[in-house]
Order: C-alpha cells, then sequence, then structure tokens
C-alpha cells in the first residue's frame, strides 16, 4: 500500500469525493470487463450446451441424424417409464442417504479434528487422501472390495466363522444400493470434515469459555454456538454436496454399471444409456433436463435455509 | 503330454508368424500395384479399434498395420477403447464430424448411424468374390436397407467354457447340446458343488450373447421380421422359466457380473462352467497350465426349432463419410481381409477372431489345438442382433438397454414376476421401436 | 454421542481425563480413519500385489503379500506412456486452475467490491451453474469443441474444467475479499489507484492464502474429471491419466489389477505431496473463506 501511495503522489492531491463520483458513475462497465472471463466461459462452454441440451430433449434426436421437434414426446414415454421412474426413486434415496450421512460423519470428523491432537498436520492430510485419489480409480477398487467371489470383507467374515457364503454384495439390490452409498460416503466425507473444520475454528474459544462459566452444559454449547455460528458454511457445503452427489456418474458406472437389474441406476447413468450408449439423444437429453427441477429444488432449500438462518443468528 | 504338443504348436505358430511377417512386406507391395483403391495424395488414417482381449491378436494387426503403410504410404494410427467406450466415440465422431477416419467396433453400431457410413460395396462384393462368399450373419451386419456400409471384419465366438474334470463327475461325457439336457448337468454340477454360471448384470458382451441365445432357443423374440414387438408370448414365459431353472444353479453373485467377472472366477477355480471367448484359456494357458489342462468348449445346445440359435459378437469395420480419403479407407479394409495378411492375424488371435468370409474356414488355427475348434462355426452359427429384425438403429439400442437381461435378471431375482418382466420389456421394446 | 461431539473447545481440555479422551476422540477417530484408509491400504497392496496372489485367497492371506514385486509400478512407468499421461493430467490441471482462478478473482472481486447494479444476481447466477451436470453436457460440448477445432487437444479440456471450477472459487474468493477491510481500497481509491491496481496490489496479496485453497481444490477436480476427458481426448499420448489407466490395463475382460491399481497410486501421489504440504493452509484459507 505505502508504495501505491508514493507512485503516485500526483494522485493522491486530488480530491477524495471525485475520486469516488468516477468510480461510481463507471461501476457498471467495469463490473462488466472484470465479469467478462468468467461470463464468457460459462455462457459458451456451459449456458449455451445447456440450452443446446434442453432443446434437444425435445426433438428425436439419434446420434448421427438430427431430429424434428416432437414437442413433450420424450417427456410422456418417461412418465410411464417404470425404469425411468426407479431411477428417480433411486437417484432420491441415493442423494438423501448420502448427503445425510456425509453431513452427520463430517461434522462428527471435524470436531474430533479440532481437538487438540498428536500429528495433527498429518491426520488432516490423511482425511483428505480419499478426496485426492482420482474417482474412477477408487471406485474400481471398491468394486474389487465389493466382488462377488474375491471380496475381502466377505472373506474376512468367512475366516472370523461368521458367515458361511460369500455376501452378494453387488448382486443384491439393497446390498448394491448400500454399497454405492457407502462409497459415495467414503470419498465425500473429507471433504465436508475438512471444510467444516475450517469453520469450526472461526468460533471463538472464549465464546464456549463464557457459556461454561454461564453453566452451559457441552450439548448446549453445541446447539446454541457452535450450530448457529456453522450454519452458513454448512448450508453452503450441503448445498456443493447435495448437487454432487444428486448427479453422480463415475461411482455408479465403474461400480455397478446401474445394475442389479437397475436397482442402482441413477438419472445421470440411465441418460448416459439411453443418450449415449444407444443413441437416443433426445431422450437421453430428456433425463438430464428432468434433473433440473430436482436440483433446483435442494439449491432453494438450502439457499432460504441459509438467508434465514443467518438473519436469525443475527 | 497334452502340454508338449501345444508348445510345439505355439512355437510353431510363433515361427510362422514371423515367417509370414516377413513375408508380408513384398506381399504388401505388389498388392499396392494392383489395388484399384488409390489412395488419396497425402492421406493419412486414424483408425480406432476396440481394446484387444488377446495381445497376439493385436501385435498381428498392428504388423498389419504396417505393411499397410510400407507398401502404400499412407501412415495409420490407431487408438483403442474398451468395448463399453468405443460405441459413445464411434457416436460422437458421427455426430460432430470429426474424429477418427474408420473406427472398428461391435454389434451393429455402423446401424446406430447409416447415414454417416461411407458405402463399401465395392470393397464387399471383391472380398466376396475372392473368398468363397460372406457368412450370411456377415451380410446382415454390412448392410442396412440393402447398402454395404460397414465391412465385418471378423466375429468372436462365445461359447460354453467348461472344466473337463467337472463334467466328468456330474456324469456327463461332454457338454449335452439339448436344453433340458444341459440343465440337467448345470444341476448336477450345481450338487458336487463345481457350479456354473452365467453374467447376469450389464455385461455387454457376455451377458447379452448368453441372454438372446436362452431366449431365441425357447423361439421367443423381442420383435418380429417386420419390427413388430412380439416379446409378450407364452415361448418368452418358457424361456423365464428355464433360465430361472438355470439361475438356481448358478454360483452366488452373476446378477452383478460384468465382462470381466466370469473369467476371474473361471480362473480362480471356483466357477466350473460359463459362456465366454477364448480369452479365458488364451490367459489360462500363459498362468493357469492348470486349469488350461483341464479346460474345454462346446457350442450353446440348440432348442426346440433345432437350429443354432446363437448371439456371437460382430466386429464390423466402418470409415465415415467426413474422410479425407475414402479411398486409401477402402484400400485398407480390403487390404486386412486378403489372405496373405488375414490368416496370420486370425492365427495370432488364438481363436478369439472368427472368419466372416467362408475361405478362412480352413485356417490352421482352428485344428491346431482340438479346444479351438467350436470357435471356427461361430459366424455360422450366429443370428444376427436383431434375431430376425433386420439390423438397425433400435436393435442396437435394444442391446444398450440391456432389455433382455434385465427381463431375466429381473424374473431370476424375484424382483419382478413373469408377467411383469415380460411387460416391462414389452414396454421397453415400444418406446424403442416407436417409430417404425 | 450428543454429549461429547459438543467438547471441542481447546481451552476446555483441561477437563478431560485421559482414558475418557481415549474414548470419545482416538477411538472414534482412529475408525473414521481405518475405514477411509483401508481402500487406500487394498490399492497399494493390489499394486504390489502378484497376479498369482490376487484371486487366490486360499494359500495366500489376501491382507497380505508375500514376496511383493514392483513389476506392476516398474511396467507402468517405463514400458506404458504414463510418464506422458501424468504430464498431461499436471499440465491440463495447472492451466485450466489457473484460467479459472484468474476468471473467479475477476468476479468475485467484482461482486463483492464493485456491487455494479445486479451483482447479486449475477452471483446467484454463477451458484446456479452448479446445476448443469456433465453428463447432460457433453454430447452438446462435444459438438462445440469440434466446431472450434479442439478435439482431442488438451486445450479442449483447460476451457470446459473451468465451468466445474469457477463456480466453487467465485464463492471461496467472495467470502474471502468480505474479510479485507474497506478502508485499505478507500484509501487506495483516494490515492488516486485504478481498480485493476488495488486488485493486483492490495487485495491479491492479501487473498493469498484464499488463493491457495481455491487452486488446490481446482487442480482436485481437475485431475480427477473423468465424463469430459473420456469424450474429448481419443489418442493416447493425449490422455490424462484417470482415462488412460481405466482404458489401457483393462484388455478387453481381463483386468490388470496390479497396473490399475499402481496406475491410481502414482498418480494420486503428486496431489498427496501437495495436501501433506498445504493442509493448513487449505484449512486456515478456508477459515479465512468462511468467515463472514
Amino acid at each position: 500500500m505505502a508504495d501505491i501511495a508514493l507512485d503516485r503522489p500526483a494522485a493522491a492531491s486530488r480530491e477524495g469525493a471525485s475520486a469516488w463520483s468516477r468510480l461510481r458513475t463507471s461501476r457498471g462497465w467495469l463490473g462488466l470487463w472484470f465479469m467478462a472471463p468468467a461470463a464468457l466461459i460459462l455462457l459458451l462452454f456451459l449456458a449455451f450446451p445447456l440450452v443446446k441440451g434442453i432443446w434437444l430433449s425435445f426433438t428425436d434426436t439419434r446420434i448421427g441424424r438430427g431430429g424434428a421437434f416432437v414437442g413433450l414426446e420424450n417427456y410422456e414415454w418417461l412418465w410411464d417409464d417404470s425404469v425411468f421412474w426407479l431411477s428417480v426413486f433411486n437417484t432420491l434415496l441415493y442423494t438423501a442417504i448420502a448427503s445425510v450421512a456425509k453431513f452427520g460423519i463430517g461434522l462428527y470428523l471435524a470436531l474430533l479434528l479440532n481437538k487438540r491432537l498428536p500429528f495433527k498436520a498429518l491426520i488432516r492430510s490423511i482425511v483428505l487422501i480419499p478426496f485426492v485419489v482420482p474417482t474412477v480409480l477408487s471406485a474400481l477398487a471398491f468394486w474389487w472390495i465389493f466382488d462377488s467371489q474375491f471380496s475381502i470383507i466377505s472373506w474376512s467374515l468367512r475366516h472370523l466363522g461368521l458367515l458361511d457364503h460369500n455376501i452378494d454384495f453387488l448382486g443384491d439390490p439393497t446390498w448394491a444400493r448400500t454399497c454405492v452409498i457407502f462409497a459415495n460416503i467414503w470419498r465425500g466425507v473429507p471433504f465436508i470434515a475438512i471444510t467444516l473444520l475450517a469453520g469450526l475454528q472461526t468460533v471463538s474459544p472464549s465464546l464456549y469459555e463464557a457459556a461454561t462459566i454461564d453453566g452451559a452444559t457441552p450439548w448446549q454449547n453445541f446447539r446454541h454456538i457452535t450450530f448457529p455460528l456453522l450454519t452458513p458454511i454448512i448450508a453452503v457445503v450441503m448445498t456443493f454436496s447435495v448437487l454432487f452427489t444428486f448427479t453422480d456418474f463415475q461411482l455408479i458406472w465403474a461400480m455397478t454399471r446401474g445394475g442389479p437389474v437397475n436397482a442402482t441406476h441413477l438419472m445421470a447413468t440411465l441418460s448416459y444409456q439411453r443418450g449415449i450408449l444407444s443413441g437416443s439423444l433426445g431422450e437421453g437429453a430428456a433425463i438430464a433436463t428432468a434433473m433440473v427441477p430436482f436440483l433446483m429444488l435442494a439449491i432453494m432449500i438450502s439457499w432460504f435455509g441459509l438467508q434465514n438462518r443467518k438473519w436469525q443468528s443475527g | 503330454m497334452t502340454s508338449f504338443d501345444r508348445r510345439s504348436i505355439l512355437k510353431g505358430g510363433a515361427a510362422l508368424g514371423l515367417a509370414s511377417a516377413a513375408g508380408l512386406d513384398g506381399f504388401a507391395r505388389a498388392w499396392a500395384q494392383e489395388n484399384q483403391w488409390k489412395p488419396e495424395a497425402g492421406a493419412s488414417l486414424k483408425l480406432l479399434r476396440w481394446k484387444r482381449f488377446i495381445p497376439s491378436e493385436d501385435e498381428a494387426f498392428m504388423r498389419l498395420v504396417d505393411a499397410f503403410t510400407k507398401a502404400t504410404g499412407v501412415p495409420v494410427s490407431v487408438t483403442s477403447e474398451s468395448f463399453d467406450d468405443i460405441q459413445p466415440k464411434a457416436s460422437v465422431a458421427a455426430n460432430t464430424g470429426q474424429g477418427p477416419d474408420m473406427v472398428w467396433g461391435l454389434y451393429s453400431f455402423p446401424a446406430l448411424f447409416p447415414s454417416k457410413c461411407l458405402e463399401v460395396g465395392d470393397v464387399a462384393d471383391y472380398l466376396g468374390k475372392k473368398y468363397g462368399g460372406w457368412v450370411p450373419a456377415a451380410e446382415a451386419y454390412g448392410k442396412v436397407k440393402g447398402k454395404w456400409i460397414a465391412i465385418p471384419m471378423a466375429f468372436n465366438g462365445g461359447y460354453i467354457n467348461y472344466r473337463i474334470s467337472s463334467v466328468k463327475k456330474a456324469g456327463f461325457d461332454k457338454v449335452p447340446e439339448d436344453l433340458d439336457g444341459f440343465l440337467e448337468l448345470c444341476r448336477a454340477m450345481k450338487k458336487n458343488n463345481t457350479p456354473c454360471g452365467f453374467a447376469l448384470g450389464h455385461a455387454t458382451g457376455d451377458g447379452n450373447s448368453w441372454a438372446h441365445w436362452a431366449l431365441w432357443a425357447h423361439d421367443a423374440y423381442l420383435v418380429d421380421a417386420n419390427e413388430k414387438i412380439v416379446i409378450n408370448s407364452p415361448e418368452t414365459a418358457k424361456a423365464l422359466e428355464y433360465v430361472k431353472n438355470l439361475y438356481q444353479t448358478f454360483i452366488p453373485g452373476t446378477v452383478s457380473w460384468n465382462d470381466s467377472s466370469n473369467n476371474k472366477a473361471f480362473l480362480s477355480g471356483d466357477l466350473h462352467l460359463t459362456n465366454n471367448g477364448i480369452s479365458i484359456y488364451a490367459t489360462a494357458k500363459t498362468e493357469r497350465k492348470d486349469i488350461a489342462e483341464d479346460m474345454d468348449h462346446a457350442v450353446y445346445p440348440v432348442g426346440k426349432s433345432g437350429k443354432p440359435t446363437e448371439f456371437q459378437l460382430a466386429f464390423p469395420i466402418l470409415a465415415y463419410t467426413y474422410t479425407k480419403a475414402p479411398n486409401a479407407c477402402k484400400a485398407f479394409m480390403a487390404f486386412a481381409l486378403e489372405a496373405q495378411n488375414y490368416n496370420a492375424w486370425l492365427e495370432a488371435s488364438q481363436g478369439y477372431l472368427c472368419h466372416p468370409l467362408n475361405a478362412y474356414a480352413n485356417n490352421p488355427i482352428w485344428t491346431a489345438d482340438p479346444k479351438n475348434k467350436v470357435f471356427r462355426e461361430a459366424s455360422t452359427r450366429t443370428l444376427a442382433a436383431g434375431g430376425l429384425a433386420p439390423v438397425s438403429e433400435k436393435v442396437a439400442a435394444v442391446l444398450a438397454d440391456f432389455v433382455v437381461i434385465d427381463m431375466f435378471a429381473a424374473y431370476c431375482t424375484g424382483r419382478d414376476d413373469a408377467k411383469g418382466a415380460i411387460r416391462t420389456a414389452e414396454r421397453q421394446a415400444q418406446r424403442i421401436f416407436r417409430s417404425s | 454421542m450428543a454429549e461429547t461431539t459438543a467438547d471441542h473447545s481447546e481451552g476446555m481440555a483441561y477437563l478431560d481425563t485421559l482414558p475418557r479422551r481415549i474414548v470419545t476422540v482416538y477411538i472414534p477417530l482412529i475408525i473414521i480413519l481405518v475405514v477411509l484408509l483401508f481402500p487406500f491400504y487394498w490399492m497399494a497392496l493390489t499394486a504390489i500385489k502378484p497376479d498369482e496372489q490376487l484371486i487366490d485367497m486360499d494359500t495366500y492371506n489376501p491382507f497380505w503379500v508375500v514376496s511383493p514385486t514392483l513389476k506392476h509400478i516398474s511396467k507402468l512407468l517405463f514400458e506404458t506412456q504414463y510418464p506422458v499421461w501424468l504430464w498431461n493430467t499436471m499440465f491440463v490441471s495447472v492451466a485450466a486452475t489457473i484460467l479459472s482462478l484468474f476468471a473467479s478473482v475477476l468476479a468475485a472481486y467484482a461482486i463483492v467490491r464493485i456491487r455494479y447494479k445486479g451483482a447479486a444476481l449475477v452471483g446467484g447466477a454463477i451458484f446456479l451453474a452448479y446445476l448443469v451436470p456433465p453428463s447432460i453436457l457433453f454430447i452438446p460440448l462435444a459438438t462445440i469443441i469440434q466446431a472450434y477445432g479442439l478435439f482431442d487437444s488438451p486445450l479442449a479440456l483447460i476451457l470446459v474444467y473451468p465451468t466445474i471450477l469457477i463456480p466453487f472459487s467465485t464463492w471461496l474468493l467472495m467470502g474471502y475479499f468480505k474479510t479485507i477491510p474497506y478502508e485499505l481500497e478507500e484509501c487506495a481509491l483516494i490515492d488516486g489507484a485504478g481498480r485493476w491496481q488495488i486488485l493486483t496490489k492490495i487485495i491479491l496479496p492479501l487473498a493469498v492464502p484464499g488463493l491457495i485453497s481455491a487452486g488446490i481444490f481446482s487442480l482436485t477436480l481437475c485431475w480427477n474429471e473423468f465424463i469430459y476427458a473420456l469424450t474429448f481426448l481419443s489418442s493416447t499420448p493425449n490422455k490424462t491419466v484417470p482415462v488412460a489407466v481405466v482404458s489401457e490395463f483393462v484388455d478387453g475382460d481381463i483386468y490388470r489389477w496390479g497396473s490399475l491399481m499402481a496406475g491410481a497410486l502414482v498418480g494420486s501421489l503428486p496431489l498427496v505431496i501437495l495436501y501433506s504440504f498445504f493442509v493448513e493452509h487449505y484449512v486456515s484459507a478456508m477459515t479465512g473463506a468462511v468467515k463472514e
């Protein structure tokens, strides 16, 4: 700062008011210039393809052949397609359970990591490892861990004498859902924990000391100090988490391909299967577009949740 | 004893490979002189192929590509993608008009975008005349609406892989060739704790091929020759019943299997009968010699109609209309299927690939090892992807959507009753075939 | 559990006895760490296990390895184009990260400090950018990439990845910029400095932790991205690590487990090293960002 002042002795003599007015008048333009790079990238590579995708969902386009406008036909076919509704159900189930569990475990882990611990830095980097390993490869490792014949879990249980057969991890619908949700939680917890840990560190210890002197129990401490102060960051992190979970693709694709009998098909994987693998771009785009309302809802909830809580906690 | 035989055969095969590699260039140069498709000046080709199953097949293919480049001066860069990724890649290229000049993929993928494929009728005629004609399935895969849009370079036979000792122990000399006998065998094997297993998960290759065999063997089809949906039939119900009985003899976990699962289980010794290409045997020969000794291959049982209803993988190659070097593409296709090249390549594939042209039935690979023998029939015993219906983008969609496997899996696992499973499949078929 | 979770104040640690800490802190922490690390251990183990031990669980204890082999790793490094893929991944990730940091810094600054008309709206719109799953975008995007002649070029990924990175980075930096006192800027404005100078000379030096945090996050996302890389790159020497490992080490229906897992491990190593250096930074930068 000091060197700016030195660099511009002439400017310093001008009146502050004029500098402000100059700025105020040009604010719109300045904003535009500053926004340009981000806006350009997002418009070109996100908004434009998105609009194109939505348009595709109203056509009968197939790969390699342009389609004609067919109105809502794709949606009508989806409306009484049991596989589609199963994928909607799976997606909601997957998102709901994985998000809640990620949040619970993430918060718990963050609270643990916030304590006085030996090898703090080491432990924190270890925690982040699942986040760092390329997802598709860790999903392959999970696929191997949950293999129907060579599962290490089945093997251990058998050798401990707890089981006399292998668990059909990815062949039984309930197990398969449990496994992919587990893998998703495994992958998602570190990021949430580290971000919430960052949030926890903004809470001043003096608040707790004061509360404890007033006779607050640890639970009251958490409920009335930690949680309210953490709410904004929770809202943001959970919004991201819900979105990432809802649109998940790689994990399912590498582990189950949507099987057994579509029990783990998510909307994203079904959209890929129908749109790309079987070539009905229009229908694939319709499934993908059908995700948007759900995502909107999720965003609205967390967004308004955030505003609301912020206002409450002053 | 057998091991000695095989080793000597392998050695012989390798020597043959070397000799033909040396001879290949000379042949290639002479061929280039007479070639009727003169490559465009300065042409270069990009070729996308499926990721190899048998390393030696890949090496032989690359030798062939090198010989082509030396003879014609056209450089060819080859990239490979896994089975599941090749179709999306080919589709994206077709859609955007950019990417590889040629794609060598599987099943009926050219039918997904027939208008983007270079017409190759002249190449097909040339090869057909020279090499004893195309097998019917090859014609079905290469032609859409009477026009050749792809050259079916090869088929891949998937057959019953079994452990000889386990079948013997179950009281059978060989794998029965009728449906009931086959079920008996599987039941007996289950009793002996040497179970069989077929993929009921989303396995593009193994899953689709056995599920369609089971359906067709009961004279049940998804659609008839006019693309009318006929899955809702008593025959289908019988097929479901049969597969459910079969499923009860399976090793646990088959509902989650993909293409690699049965290889792994077979090579570990847990699985004693499954359907697969020759890749299990090829791997066993180098890694599990004891299993290689004790395994053999058999054809799929034949159903009520008395005719084989197998469903084998086809590998057609296409060139895109957007290529700047259509002649070079055609030249490459013709070159690859010339006897001097194709025979060596077929041999190097150790039986994994099966010829689409009748003349290659005499290739020594089919007699070199008695365990290779059944794979010779793959291209003549198979129906095309649609069963009765012509190969089309819709048929390709049925495979990609796993309509038939899911129907069987839903019933076998008890997720749905027979009616419900058939209705779901019918509904999917209506969706896919709706515009016809 | 409720009682123990709230026990987080360092100032009150003296109230804890050691056995109590073992039960409430160390045991749960160790359980979570073991679960988080086990798949990683499993990958590492598979990477050094000779093939025949992999599916023979009766002779060999699967939790351990007898006569480990470096075959898979050396094969990876010396017989495949792995170093090239690693370099591609690094190049693409770093370039995309720099590009999105550049765009995010400007955008975040504009939204927070210039506060032009509609800034809040634009902020919301950027946030909404996350609505769009790559699985719907990649076919239309492929057309666009082709139209610009970027197919099979790393530039395609460098331009597309920022769409995933900008929303989060912008949000993170917005939070960070808010913590920098206004007075500093006002002084500089009065001194006649332009917005650009204020940004580069005042704001950015103060926001370095925030930049590191956003940068590491972006780098990780790029490093792990799969669908776009799978679609937009086709030739083997151009591929990134996740795509190349999966496509090169699966031979049809035979998975080369050793090489796959060795590829995954070696591919994550640079990031693990990066994190071990910067994790404290990362946390404290996030702390800065989330403080409002």
